[in-house]
C-alpha cells in the first residue's frame, strides 16, 4: 500500500470511490492509492466524472475538463485537489 | 401551448448577494433525482462503437451520409466468420454495445446474427423496408423523413411509412425515428399520430447536414424555432409513444450544433485518451477503421450537427456541466433517461423530471458563456 505524508486526502479520496462505485472486498486502508484506477479497477469514464463533481464538493475545488484524463490514480486525484487548493509547496 | 426556453443566466453574478453554489451532493439530495440517478447510472458501462455492415441500400435518400465520403468505397467483407471475430475482439477490448448502420444493414441478416451472437446489446439503424429478423434482439430505429410524399420525392421510395408500419408496428424492438428537416416539420403530427394510434414508440432526429451539402433540408434558424415547438407540442400530446423530453428538445434545436454547445467527444473532434475519444470506433463494411474519422455518423458537418445518435454521446458525457443546480441535472437525468430508452431494448422511459426546457447554453463551458 502507497501512502503520503497527506494521506488523509488519500485515504478520504478512497472513501469516496469504494462508496460512489460501490467496489467490494476494498476499504479505505487498504486502496493502493498508485493504482491505475482504469486499466486495473475498470473504471469507466462516467464513473470517474461522478467521483469528480463529488469531490469537488468536498474540496471546494473545480476540475478543469482537461485534467480528467491524467486522474488516473488516488494520488493524481489527491495532487490535483491540492494544486487547486493552492496547498502545494 | 407554446413552451420558451428560458434565457441563459449570467456567466457572472451582477449584485453583490451571491447564492452560495450548489454541491452535486446537495443536488442528489433531491429524492426524485437521486432515485433517477440510481436508475441512468447502472448503464454507465455503456461503450459503444458503430459498423456499416454494408455498402448496399434499396433506397437512395437526398442527404444520406453513408454516401458521402471515403467509407462509401469500401469493398464489402460479406464473411459471416470475419465479423463474428471481428465482434469477439469488440468485446474483449471491452465494447458492450454496438449500432449497426449501413448503408441498409437489414440487408445482411447473417452478419447481424453474428453480432447479436457475440455482444447483447445495440441498436440497427434501418429504412424499415425489409424485416429484420427476431433472432435479432436489438433495438431496431426505423428512420421516417414524412409522410409518404415526401419520403417518395426525398428518398425515392413509394408508400414508405405504410410499408415501414406493415413491418414494425407492434414489434417491441422498434422506434420509429422522425428526422425533422427544414421541410417536414408540418408534416410531423400527421406521421406521429397514426403511430401512435399503433402503439409504435416515436423519438426525433435533426436533420444534419453532410460535408459539402448543398440541398434544401438544412435547417435555418426559423426552423430550428418551429421544429422546438413541434417536438413540445408532440410530446404533450403523446407522452406515452414519444420518447423524447424537453432538454432533448432545446438540446437538438439550438441555433448551436451539438459540437459547439458541449464539444464533441468523439474521435473525430477528440483525439484525447479518456472516454469515447480512447475507446471508440467506427468501422467500415471492410472491416478497417480510421481513428481521425471516427465519430457517430460520420461525414456530417460538425458545425450543423444535430443528430440524435451524436447527443446520446455528445449530452451525457457532460454529466459535469449540468450540475449548476437541481433543474439543469433534473434536465440531464431526463437526457440520459431518453436515450436510453431509444437506444436499450427493454429500458422503459420514465416520467420527465423537468417539464420546462432548460436552457442548453448553461452548459457551455464557463469561458465560452458570454
Amino acid at each position: 500500500m502507497s501512502q503520503t505524508q497527506n494521506g488523509s486526502m488519500e485515504r478520504r479520496i478512497a472513501e469516496i470511490l469504494i462508496q460512489e462505485l460501490k467496489l467490494e472486498n476494498i476499504t479505505p486502508d487498504t486502496f493502493d492509492a498508485s493504482c491505475d484506477l482504469v486499466k486495473e479497477l475498470g473504471i469507466d469514464s462516467m464513473d470517474l466524472t461522478t467521483v469528480v463533481l463529488v469531490l469537488q464538493g468536498e474540496y471546494k475545488v473545480k476540475f478543469d475538463e482537461d485534467s480528467y484524463p491524467t486522474l488516473t490514480t488516488v494520488h493524481a486525484i489527491a495532487d490535483q485537489i491540492r494544486q487547486l487548493q493552492g496547498t502545494v509547496s | 401551448m407554446d413552451l420558451e426556453i428560458p434565457a441563459a443566466a449570467p456567466a457572472k453574478p451582477t449584485t453583490a448577494a451571491v447564492a452560495a453554489p450548489v454541491t452535486f451532493a446537495e443536488i442528489l439530495k433531491h429524492p426524485d433525482i437521486a432515485a433517477r440517478f440510481q436508475q441512468v447510472r447502472r448503464y454507465f458501462f455503456l461503450r459503444e462503437s458503430t459498423y456499416d455492415m454494408t455498402s448496399r441500400c434499396n433506397v437512395r435518400c437526398d442527404g444520406c451520409y453513408y454516401y458521402e465520403g471515403d467509407k462509401q468505397n469500401a469493398v464489402d467483407n460479406v464473411n459471416a466468420t470475419a465479423w463474428r471475430d471481428l465482434f469477439r475482439a469488440e468485446k474483449a477490448r471491452g465494447i458492450t454495445f454496438v449500432v449497426l448502420a449501413g448503408a441498409e444493414p437489414a440487408l445482411v441478416p447473417e452478419l447481424l446474427e453474428a453480432c447479436y451472437a457475440e455482444i447483447p446489446l445495440g441498436a440497427i439503424a434501418s429504412n424499415g423496408l425489409v424485416r429484420i429478423p427476431e433472432s435479432v434482439g436489438y433495438r431496431i430505429h426505423v428512420s421516417v423523413w414524412g409522410n409518404d410524399a415526401t419520403s417518395e420525392r426525398v428518398r425515392k421510395a413509394k408508400r414508405m411509412l405504410e410499408r415501414q408500419m406493415e413491418i414494425y408496428a407492434g414489434d417491441p424492438r422498434a422506434v420509429f425515428v422522425y428526422t425533422f428537416t427544414r421541410e417536414n416539420i408540418a408534416e410531423s403530427r400527421a406521421v406521429v399520430e397514426p403511430l401512435a394510434k399503433h402503439g409504435c414508440k416515436v423519438t426525433f432526429n435533426m436533420f444534419s447536414a453532410t460535408v459539402g451539402y448543398q440541398g434544401s433540408l438544412t435547417h435555418t434558424p426559423e426552423s430550428l424555432a418551429e421544429t422546438r415547438q413541434t417536438m413540445l407540442r408532440l410530446l404533450a400530446d403523446f407522452p406515452e409513444q414519444v420518447l423524447f423530453s424537453p432538454y432533448s428538445a432545446a438540446a437538438h434545436t439550438d441555433a448551436r450544433s451539438l459540437h459547439n454547445l458541449y464539444s464533441c467527444p468523439y474521435p473525430r473532434q477528440n483525439q484525447g485518451q479518456f472516454g469515447l475519444g480512447r475507446t471508440f470506433r467506427q468501422y467500415h463494411s471492410d472491416l478497417t477503421w480510421v481513428r481521425e474519422a471516427s465519430c457517430c455518423v460520420p461525414d456530417t458537418d460538425c458545425a450543423d450537427c444535430r443528430h440524435y445518435a451524436a447527443g446520446s454521446a455528445i449530452v451525457t458525457a457532460r454529466m459535469n456541466r449540468h450540475i449548476g443546480s437541481a433543474d439543469q441535472f433534473r434536465s440531464w437525468l431526463d437526457y440520459v433517461d431518453t436515450y436510453l430508452a431509444v437506444w436499450v431494448q427493454g429500458y422503459a422511459k420514465s416520467p420527465n423530471l423537468c417539464a420546462v426546457p432548460v436552457s442548453p447554453s448553461l452548459a457551455l463551458q464557463p469561458e465560452a458563456n458570454r
